[in-house]
């Protein structure tokens, strides 16, 4: 438990400092800040606007943060041989796999923290609307970062970064648009593909059953109930994906 | 500890000629798969080594011979093909490595590295900090301990390197090519190190290529060759069959 302690808070202190992840940051302030541009150019939706195209902001800002540096963790632990101080002491393979996911979910909560409250005060001064949904949505876009970030480990442990990264957002695409998938490929009665997509749609996790942003606007009321259970099912994913990780890692040598 | 055949098992009990051994290496193998073909390459092909308790040791070889492999092997950060290396220690709470050419946290201090480390072993705040600040002192580094360690030169990344080796008070000490970049000062300073070790009765085994370093601190040595183990005794068995050990060594190898 110590050592699964002492590898977070390290993740955490080697992903917070560094650089690039501020520049990312600045940039999705950046682009949130830009919805008021397109805010002041269409008619009484000001607010709306806003809120669309800054959740959006967060969400692929957030992607990137959790991609990019999700695959490098394990990747560069590996590369600049830092594992072999960390393996010759009493340090489980399990535990530094854990290590390395919580500790960049305490980052990602401070980077969508940031983004979020930035989007919320935005909302509030220009629209008079202080949105708590729009909190709450934010909320569920880290929930489903959660799981790319699991992913992403996962998928470093076996290959190169690179790898790891284009796949982490394959897996996220696919998350979004799996269930729709499923739906189509049932029209066309093809087995083949029915099967196909059953089997993606089973594999990667379900983004799509949680359309946060459009709760967040106001097209979709959202059950407090319904994102309990899909908050425990993606957190469910996230062991099990972890559990994995660590399978695989375990076998490796250095 | 024992890691046998890819696992680490419980020591069983030691008979007489074994319970002074603070590592014991017996017939191991290392095979690796190499390249897109996945040619099956034999770095470690049976080797034998027994290192005592409380000794300085000294495991010499030219570059490919199997030293650090075999270190690995005994660390369990790589699997023996077949064969097994007994440490005379409970897990690794009691044994600290240095790698070679160390590379650590970029992004940390000093102070915070080996606090990192210090936490790993589950050192509590007041031990971690007393800790720390004292193999700060003995390495040297306390006026550079709040710089980041990207900033560090090679020698004080070797320095710090031993400090983290030895954060848990080990008993077993594995140090590999531990005077490598080091400038005359802190290669004295390193042997100083060494020495105050085996004055507490620890056991320390390091890899090098200076053989006056391992001339004036060790008491026995191996020296490996393709894999193998091809000469073991102490320096005046050697020095007997040599004028020096420079010489011994090469006609060891050469042969």
């Amino acid at each position: 438990m110590k050592q699964l302690v002492a590898i977070t808070i390290n993740t955490f202190k080697e992903t917070i400092r560094d650089r690039v992840l501020a520049v990312i940051v600045v940039f999705a302030l950046l682009m949130i800040a830009g919805g008021l541009w397109l805010g002041s150019i269409s008619l009484g939706e000001q607010g709306r606007m806003i809120k669309d195209f800054g959740l959006v902001a967060v969400s692929g800002f957030g992607l990137i943060v959790a991609v990019f540096v999700a695959a490098s963790l394990v990747h560069k632990e590996v590369e600049k041989r830092t594992v072999f101080v960390l393996f010759s002491k009493p340090v489980s393979r399990a535990a530094f796999i854990a290590g390395k996911f919580i500790g960049l979910c305490g980052t990602m909560a401070v980077v969508l923290a940031g983004m979020g409250l930035f989007l919320f005060a935005l909302v509030w001064i220009v629209a008079g609307e202080a949105s708590g949904m729009v909190l709450l949505a934010v909320l569920m876009i880290y929930v489903q970062l959660l799981a790319v970030v699991a992913v992403t480990i996962f998928f470093s442990t076996m290959g190169s970064a690179i790898l790891a990264a284009v796949l982490g957002i394959c897996v996220f695409v696919a998350g979004q648009l799996s269930h729709n998938v499923l739906a189509l490929t049932r029209l066309g009665r093809n087995p083949v593909t029915e099967a196909l997509s059953w089997v993606v749609y089973v594999i990667v996790p379900n983004f799509s059953a949680m359309d946060v942003k459009a709760g967040a606007v106001g097209e979709q009321t959202l059950a407090w109930g319904r994102i309990g259970l899909w908050t425990a099912y993606i957190l469910a994913y996230v062991v099990v994906v972890l559990a994995l990780a660590a399978l695989v890692f375990r076998r490796k040598e250095f | 500890m024992t890691v046998q055949d890819g696992e680490a098992i419980r020591s069983g009990a030691a008979t007489s000629a074994q319970s002074r051994a603070a590592v014991l290496v017996r017939d191991l193998h290392k095979t690796v798969a190499v390249g897109f073909l996945r040619r099956q390459v034999e770095i470690l092909r049976g080797v034998d080594l027994v290192v005592d308790r409380g000794e300085v040791f000294g495991l010499l070889g030219p570059n490919g011979a199997g030293k650090t492999t075999t270190v690995k092997v005994a660390l369990g950060l790589m699997r023996p093909t077949s064969g097994s290396v007994q440490l005379d220690v409970e897990g690794l709470g009691r044994v600290g490595y240095l790698p070679e050419n160390p590379y650590f946290y970029d992004y940390l201090s000093g102070r915070e590295f080996l606090g990192f480390c210090a936490r790993l072993f589950g050192l509590d705040a007041a031990a971690r900090h007393e800790r720390v600040e004292a193999l700060l002192c003995d390495v040297s580094l306390v006026d550079a301990a709040g710089t980041h360690l990207r900033k560090y030169s090679k020698g004080m990344l070797q320095r710090i390197g031993i400090a983290q080796a030895l954060i848990n008070d080990p008993e077993l000490v594995l140090l590999d090519e531990p005077m490598t970049g080091l400038d005359p000062v802190g290669r004295v300073e390193v042997k100083r190190i060494i020495e105050r070790l085996h004055e507490r009765g620890k056991t320390v085994m390091f890899n090098s290529h200076i053989l006056s370093d391992v001339h004036e601190l060790c008491s026995r040595i191996a020296i490996m060759r393709s894999g193998r183990v091809i000469w073991q005794g102490t320096i005046d068995e050697a020095l007997d069959e040599a004028p020096s050990l420079e010489d011994f060594f090469m006609k060891v190898v050469t042969s």
